[in-house]
C-alpha cells in the first residue's frame, strides 16, 4: 500500500507533536499528544524493518546455540538439536517470527548458564560469542529516529 | 473526580458543608500512580476558605505494583525533618470513593520537576547549588533515625549483609512474573550479582528507590523544595539510591552528568561528606549492575500491564518502546561489556 506505511505512521507524529499539541487544552493534554507522537515515530522505524531483524537474529541464534552444542548435554542438547526448525516458519506473520525469537532466546539463556560453568579455553571463547551476539542484538533494536 | 473528592473533603475539611473542587489537572508523568492537583474551596466562620492539594491515586494498572499505604509512611516519617516533603494529609484504601486507593497531601507551591527546564541557561546560576543540594539530602535521607518513623511499620528492615539479596530476590521475582519476551541480558547479569556479592551495607538505611533529578521540586533560588515519589522505598544499602542517581537512563544532557547537573565524583564527595558514609567502588560497581536490573523490571512491568490491556496509558507503551533496549545497552555498559 502507498504512502509507504512508515511515512503514514511519521505523518500521524508529525500531526500530533505540531497542531495537535498545539490545540490541547491543558498541559497533560499536550503530554498526551507528545507521548503519542513519540510512539508513533518510534513505531514508524520499527514497521519498516522488524521482520529483518526477527529474520536476521534467528538464523543468528541458531548458528551461535549450534556451536555451543559441544557444551550441552541431555534435554538442553536436544533443544540445541532442533533449534534449526524455529527456521523453517509457517509463514512470516510477526508473531510467528516473535514466538521463534522468544524460544531461541530463551534457548541462549540456559545455554549460556553451561558455557559459564564450564572452565576451558574453549568455553570462555563461546562465552565471548555470546556477548557479542548480547552486543549485537542492542544494535539491532536501537531505535534512532534522527534520520527521519 | 470532582464530586467523589468534594464528598471525601466535606467532613475532613469543612464539618460536612460543601466542598467545591476547583482547576482539578492531572500532572504530566506519574507512571505509577495518577498524579492531580486541584484546589479545594468551603465557608467557614463567614469567609471562603481555600486549599492547595495533590491526590495520588493507583491507577488499574502501572509501572510497578507499589504499595500506597507504605508510600504514605515514607512521606510521613519525613514530616518536619531537614528532608523537605509534601505534608500527608488522608490516606484513603476504600476503593469506591475515588475509583482506586488513593492519598492526599499538600501541594508545594513553589519549585518544579522538569528535567528539561533546570538544564535551561535560565537555572545556570541556581544549577550548582540545586546540584550540591540534591546530594546533601540524600545523605540526610540516608542517616535519618528511622526506627521510631511511621516508616517503620510498614517495611521491614534487612540485615546489613542481607540487603543486597532482599533486593536482588525481589527484583529477580518482578522480571520472572511480568518479562514478555525472555531477557538474556538482564538474566546474565542476574547471575553476574549472585556470584558477585558486594561488601554488606554500612548501615541499614531509608533508601528512596526512585532518587534522581525529576523526582524533587526544585527552585531558582538553589533550594529544593520537596523530595516525591516516595512509592519505591524501603530499607536498605544507602548506596543503592547514590548508584540509582547516577544511571545513564538519567543523564538528561546525554553528557555523562547525573541529571545532567553534576559530575559523578563531585556527587559522591558531596554525599560521602553529608552522610559520613563511604562510596566502595567495588559496592558501587555492584549496585551500578543491580540498578539497571531494577530498572528493567520497572519497564518490563509496565509493558506487561499495556499488552495484557489492564493499563491504557501511553507512556508505558513508550517507555517499552524506548527503554527496554536502552537499559540493556547500559546494563552491558555497566557490566564493563560494553555496547
Amino acid at each position: 500500500m502507498k504512502p509507504d506505511p512508515s511515512r503514514v505512521l511519521f505523518g500521524i507524529a508529525s500531526t500530533l507533536s505540531t497542531q495537535l499539541a498545539m490545540e490541547a487544552r491543558t498541559p497533560f493534554g499536550a503530554y498526551l499528544a507528545g507521548i503519542s507522537a513519540g510512539l508513533t515515530s518510534t513505531l514508524a522505524v520499527e514497521f519498516e524493518r522488524i521482520i529483518d531483524r526477527l529474520n536476521t537474529e534467528n538464523h543468528a541464534l541458531v548458528a551461535l546455540v549450534h556451536d555451543a552444542k559441544p557444551f550441552t548435554s541431555g534435554d538442553l542438547r536436544d533443544r540445541v538439536s532442533a533449534a534449526y526448525t524455529e527456521l523453517v516458519l509457517p509463514n512470516l506473520l510477526l508473531s510467528t517470527l516473535v514466538g521463534a525469537n522468544d524460544r531461541l532466546r530463551a534457548l541462549l539463556i540456559d545455554v549460556h548458564v553451561v558455557v559459564e560453568a564450564t572452565p576451558s579455553e574453549a568455553a570462555l571463547a563461546m562465552d565471548a560469542r555470546i556477548w557479542d551476539e548480547l552486543r549485537e542484538s542492542t544494535r539491532r533494536r536501537h531505535i534512532g529516529i534522527g534520520a527521519y | 473526580m470532582e464530586s467523589g473528592l468534594a464528598a471525601y473533603l466535606s467532613p475532613r475539611l469543612a464539618n460536612g458543608a460543601p466542598v467545591a473542587i476547583h482547576n482539578l489537572l492531572r500532572i504530566p508523568g506519574g507512571a505509577s500512580r495518577e498524579t492531580w492537583m486541584f484546589e479545594a474551596a468551603w465557608t467557614a466562620d463567614g469567609g471562603e476558605r481555600r486549599e492547595h492539594l495533590i491526590v495520588r491515586k493507583d491507577p488499574p494498572a502501572s509501572l510497578l505494583e507499589t504499595d500506597r499505604e507504605a508510600e504514605y509512611a515514607f512521606y510521613s516519617s519525613f514530616a518536619g525533618t531537614a528532608v523537605p516533603v509534601p505534608a500527608m494529609r488522608w490516606l484513603e484504601q476504600d476503593p469506591a470513593v475515588l475509583g482506586g486507593p488513593f492519598f492526599i497531601m499538600d501541594r508545594v507551591m513553589v519549585g518544579e520537576t522538569s528535567t528539561a527546564n533546570l538544564l535551561t541557561p535560565r537555572y545556570n546560576a541556581a544549577r550548582g547549588p540545586i546540584a550540591r543540594r540534591m546530594y546533601e539530602l540524600l545523605g540526610a535521607i540516608h542517616t535519618f533515625d528511622w526506627k521510631d518513623a511511621p516508616l517503620a511499620r510498614v517495611t521491614p528492615a534487612p540485615t546489613l549483609d542481607g540487603c543486597w539479596s532482599k533486593e536482588l530476590d525481589h527484583w529477580e521475582d518482578v522480571i520472572n512474573e511480568n518479562e514478555l519476551s525472555p531477557q538474556p541480558i538482564a538474566r546474565a547479569a542476574i547471575r553476574w550479582l549472585r556470584a558477585n556479592p558486594p561488601p554488606p551495607a554500612q548501615r541499614v538505611s531509608v533508601v528512596h528507590g526512585d532518587y534522581r533529578v525529576g523526582n524533587f521540586l526544585y527552585h531558582i533560588d538553589g533550594e529544593i523544595k520537596a523530595i516525591v515519589d516516595w512509592e519505591m522505598s524501603h530499607l536498605g544499602d544507602p548506596l543503592e539510591d547514590l548508584s540509582w542517581s547516577f544511571m545513564e537512563a538519567w543523564q538528561w544532557a546525554r553528557d555523562g552528568k547525573p541529571g545532567g547537573i553534576i559530575e559523578r565524583p563531585e556527587a559522591t564527595a558531596i554525599w560521602e561528606h553529608a552522610s559520613g558514609m563511604r562510596a566502595d567502588s567495588i559496592a558501587m560497581a555492584w549496585w551500578d549492575v543491580f540498578n539497571s536490573v531494577k530498572a528493567q523490571g520497572i519497564w518490563v512491568t509496565g509493558a506487561k500491564s499495556f499488552q495484557e490491556g489492564r493499563s491504557g496509558e501511553l507512556i508505558l507503551a513508550m517507555v517499552a518502546y524506548s527503554l527496554i533496549n536502552r537499559q540493556d545497552e547500559i546494563l552491558l555498559r555497566a557490566m564493563g561489556r560494553g555496547a
